[in-house]
């Protein structure tokens, strides 16, 4: 699924990476702990987590997860962001909580 | 990391990758001051200032080699999020020191988990090295030396298979000894 319609979709509110993109992703996956998304998070997988910490970045680009999603607007820090740009790594916001994030996914196809 | 254990086998690992003849662990539960610290502490080659300024930035660690890995940067937003701090002193030739101090009744402080298997990896990882272990809940301790150890078996490795049952036996009781 691409990435832009996903963000339009789900109207989230896009804080890093290229605008519009065209990227495709092809997974969900949902943890807050970093050591376990680093041993069973897939390449290409949407990463939904309430951690913002940098080290988030580090992961997902480590594992070529294209992008992130943190539900509940939960502030995302400066450097972060500043890093997520770096690595073009998608990161959004939205209002929804992940379980409801993961069931519109779900609704869309994902 | 889910246990706390699984850090501490992770930093140890570093302490014996850096040329370190004697690596100390030590782990302090102060329920009362209501603190969970752990230590690590070797003699080995250390790190100048501008690299230990960059071994907690992920991008650094991960992107080089990956002997330190993001092990570093994440028990430190572990000890951070539980209202813990974390802090690292390290000379070139001389050794590095590690510090972290999580709140000890935090909601998201991990538990520390199988520390006895831990510990029994880590001192038989490398016997050339010698491991002090050291385990305090409040006023109680254990310690594990393995130079006395070594001492008392002479010729017989470390690593011997009923050592090792020794090792484990021994590590396993001293805690049930300090727990209570």
């Amino acid at each position: 699924m691409i990435i832009n319609e996903i963000i339009e979709e789900l109207k989230l509110n896009q804080l890093s990476g290229e605008k519009n993109s065209m990227k495709t992703v092809d997974g969900v996956y949902i943890c807050d702990l970093l050591s376990w998304v680093m041993a069973n998070g897939s390449k290409g997988d949407i990463w939904i987590t309430v951690q913002t910490h940098l080290n988030i970045i580090a992961v997902a680009s480590l594992l070529e997860m294209p992008m992130i999603i943190v539900p509940e607007s939960i502030e995302v820090e400066e450097e972060t962001l500043a890093k997520a740009d770096e690595e073009n790594i998608i990161v959004c916001t939205s209002e929804l909580d992940s379980f409801t994030l993961a069931c519109k996914l779900n609704e869309m196809g994902m | 990391m889910k246990e706390l254990s699984m850090h501490i086998l992770d930093i140890a690992q570093n302490s014996v990758h850096a040329d370190s003849k004697l690596v100390e662990i030590e782990i302090c539960e102060n329920i009362e001051k209501n603190i969970f610290e752990i230590r690590i502490k070797d003699d080995g080659k250390g790190m100048d200032e501008e690299t230990l300024k960059k071994v907690t930035d992920p991008f650094y660690t991960s992107r080089t080699t990956r002997k330190v890995g993001l092990g570093i940067p994440m028990l430190k937003s572990a000890a951070e999020n539980c209202d813990g701090y974390f802090s690292m002193k390290s000379e070139v030739g001389k050794g590095t020191e590690l510090t972290a101090t999580f709140r000890y009744d935090h909601i998201d402080r991990a538990p520390l988990g199988n520390i006895v298997d831990t510990v029994v990896t880590v001192v038989i990882s490398d016997i050339n090295i010698d491991f002090i272990y050291r385990h305090n809940v409040d006023d109680r301790c254990f310690e594990l030396d393995t130079r006395e150890i070594k001492e008392v078996l002479g010729d017989v490795p470390l690593n011997n298979i009923d050592v090792i049952c020794w090792i484990k036996d021994h590590v396993k009781e001293g805690l049930e000894k300090i727990k209570q």
